[in-house]
């Protein structure tokens, strides 16, 4: 076989589909624009509706899906990709913990009524906000709100070519030490970076801003004693509550402690 | 000629999910729907009830490309609120971070989705192959535009740095005169984008809609006049009193609000076509004189030229850009957040995003808590003119008696002059 023709027969054909967000993860993805045509070259886009009047083909090896399910349609999507991709990444708060379309899905069904009068019909089927995970087995995910283009790559490398790396535990405190930055706490403001899965190189604390926990949290997070921390600083429980909710409505870790919480008083 | 019916589903190469319909009996327009079937978010929902300290960073993941816009909107819906006064450097900052937005927004609109409609490719990649210099320089462009936004607001999309007050962080003086060494070097390029745009043969017609934009005397506004202007209705209006002149409404094949002016029910354009229609004379030079020389002088009523006109703006952003990096280089004073006195009250703030005017309104408790929220977008402003200029389009197409493939690409390439932003529509 001809190499041109046996590297087209070898090459991975990926999809890239958007859902309820911001599209900001795939333009992530295009704005490394000195990077952009290596990372390209590796793959074969078969389908990007962003960028791309081609129609989605029947098969492909991997799909790339960035914002959460928020009606029944998105999920019959989501389900079908499963169906046909070999590997799915998810990119993004909103594909991973259902990041910010999931602050809707607290009491969700008196909100949509809130915005319309009349729910037009091109809203399709709705439903309260959820990660994509939620809904199918996902086989690798970059996380943040938006991703870091870097990290999408070595992950899309992972997805292509395979690697042992599992998903990291440490929070983002650690990373943020490890820049000598001043801790928010010591200022009287609440940080997430405590509770918050690393691997941003504490970017926002970096810059003057407090973590807003768009990772997640932290499979490991100890999140009363996080909040005893809160206290120790004579600071709001509920704030620090509050707070983590813009990334983690959805997320059991949180839901279900609050609810044992509830039990509890 | 019989009865012609018209969809594109999933209209490419624009920013979210929508379907166009156009029925055509006879030679006669029946029906024209531009479907929106982007999943709602409910954004006015979410930021009801929070602190306003969260608030922009909920509303500017509205939409990542616009995400400079809403941030800054926000931030000046609370400041009206609040009566914050921020310092020159402050919004100067402010200035740069919604002109980075345009550069990497036009770059990627003109080159990544418009271009292909006139080459005839199905998307950009070819044209990588066909014409790598081309491309090459555009991607540098729109590089430059996120490099600016990342230098200012900390990353290229989401801004990180800009607060409400100021900002938490700023780069050295090198910096901003390595980015201004960098925006005059692309001047060439962006004239000969115009040039290209301008060669581009486009359908002729006058669109019977008004255009809105925010205008300022003396200056060529983005975020800082209160001031904004309906060219047709000739109504000058501050901010505050948008609701006096514009009405959002519901249609059933939408998930965005449709928007009219209230006076005269005539749909809205927002977009740099309105903004170089409004504010012509306080173009740089440069910038006029390409304008000029592309044809497009004010009162220009095709809004296929809106293409052209974010070219002319590339050329007048990478001018007032540097001249800003320089300013911030050499200027005195900082842009720290200042102090400001948390009250109870409702404030309206309002940037002009790359695609046009979007409003935040945004109402507080005494504790800073939203108690009520609305957005309009530019593109849900849009909706309602972009369905009635493809009604006229395809009017003048099927009198002409053309083919049902060329009048659908005619369409498509309507709604991408448009540059919807259909993500930011629904929110």
């Amino acid at each position: 076989m001809p190499y041109q023709e046996r590297r087209r027969s070898i090459t991975p054909r990926v999809v890239v589909v958007g859902l309820a967000s911001c599209f900001g993860c795939q333009l992530q993805i295009t704005n490394q624009e000195q990077y952009l045509t290596d990372v390209l070259g590796q793959i074969e886009v078969v389908y990007w509706q962003m960028t791309s009047s081609e129609p989605m083909p029947d098969s492909f090896d991997v799909a790339v899906i960035e914002g959460a399910v928020t009606n029944r349609e998105s999920e019959e999507t989501v389900r079908e990709l499963r169906e046909k991709a070999s590997k799915i990444i998810t990119i993004g708060a909103c594909a991973v913990t259902a990041g910010i379309p999931g602050i809707a899905a607290k009491d969700y069904e008196d909100r949509p009524h809130e915005v319309y009068n009349t729910i037009p019909e091109a809203c399709g089927e709705l439903i309260a906000p959820r990660s994509v995970g939620s809904v199918i087995d996902v086989d690798y995910e970059v996380r943040c709100c938006p991703i870091d283009f870097y990290e999408f790559v070595q992950v899309l490398s992972a997805a292509l070519y395979g690697s042992n790396h599992k998903l990291r535990t440490t929070t983002m405190c650690t990373e943020c030490k490890q820049k000598e930055n001043i801790c928010f706490y010591a200022k009287g403001e609440i940080c997430l970076g405590l509770v918050t899965v690393g691997g941003c190189q504490a970017r926002c604390p970096s810059l003057g801003r407090p973590c807003n926990g768009c990772r997640g949290i932290s499979p490991s997070a100890n999140l009363e004693s996080a909040r005893q921390s809160v206290i120790k600083y004579g600071l709001s429980v509920d704030e620090f509550n509050e707070k983590l909710e813009m990334f983690n409505q959805t997320n059991t870790q949180f839901t279900g402690e609050e609810a044992a919480v509830e039990e509890a008083r | 000629m019989a009865k012609t019916a018209i969809s594109i589903d999933h209209i490419a190469r624009v920013e979210g999910h929508g379907n166009v319909h156009v029925v055509i009996n006879d030679g006669v327009v029946e029906n024209v729907e531009m479907n929106i079937v982007e999943p709602a978010r409910l954004f006015e929902s979410m930021v009801k009830g929070r602190s306003f300290k969260d608030c922009s960073y909920i509303s500017s993941r509205i939409c990542g490309i616009c995400s400079p816009s809403h941030c800054l909107t926000d931030i000046k819906a609370v400041e009206a609120a609040f009566g914050v006064e921020v310092s020159e450097r402050t919004k100067k900052l402010r200035e740069l971070l919604v002109y980075g937005s345009y550069l990497q927004n036009h770059a990627s609109h003109l080159f990544v989705f418009v271009v292909p409609d006139f080459v005839g490719y199905p998307s950009v990649f070819p044209l990588a192959e066909s014409n790598p210099e081309l491309f090459a320089q555009a991607l540098e462009l729109k590089r430059l535009g996120n490099d600016l936004c990342t230098k200012v607001g900390g990353r290229s999309i989401h801004p990180i740095t800009a607060v409400v007050g100021g900002f938490t962080h700023e780069i050295k003086r090198e910096e901003y005169l390595e980015l201004a060494e960098r925006m005059e070097a692309m001047i060439p390029f962006a004239c000969e984008t115009v040039d290209l745009f301008s060669s581009f043969r486009i359908t002729e017609f006058q669109s019977a809609n008004d255009m809105l934009a925010m205008v300022e005397e003396n200056y060529y506004p983005v975020q800082s006049s209160p001031t904004l202007r309906l060219i047709e209705e000739d109504a000058t209006f501050d901010t505050a009193d948008y609701l006096n002149y514009l009405e959002e409404y519901e249609v059933a094949h939408s998930g965005a609000l449709f928007t009219r002016s209230v006076k005269t029910k005539k749909p809205v354009f927002t977009s740099a076509l309105s903004r170089i229609n409004a504010s012509w004379g306080n173009l740089s030079r440069q910038a006029k004189v390409m304008s000029a020389k592309a044809g497009l002088r004010p009162t220009e009523k095709n809004p296929m030229k809106n293409n052209l006109a974010q070219a002319i703006e590339l050329v007048d952003a990478l001018i007032r850009c540097s001249a800003i990096c320089r300013d911030l280089a050499y200027m005195e004073g900082d842009s720290k957040p200042v102090d400001f006195e948390v009250k109870a009250g409702r404030g309206v703030g309002m940037t002009e995003a790359p695609r046009g005017v979007v409003f935040h309104d945004l109402e507080f408790d005494d504790a800073g808590r939203v108690v009520h929220a609305s957005i309009i977008t530019p593109t849900a402003q849009n909706l309602g003119a972009l369905e009635a200029d493809m009604r006229q389009l395809a009017g003048i197409l099927a009198e002409e008696n053309l083919d049902e493939e060329y009048i659908r690409m005619e369409i498509a390439k309507l709604v991408r002059a448009y540059d919807p932003c259909i993500s930011c529509s629904v929110h």
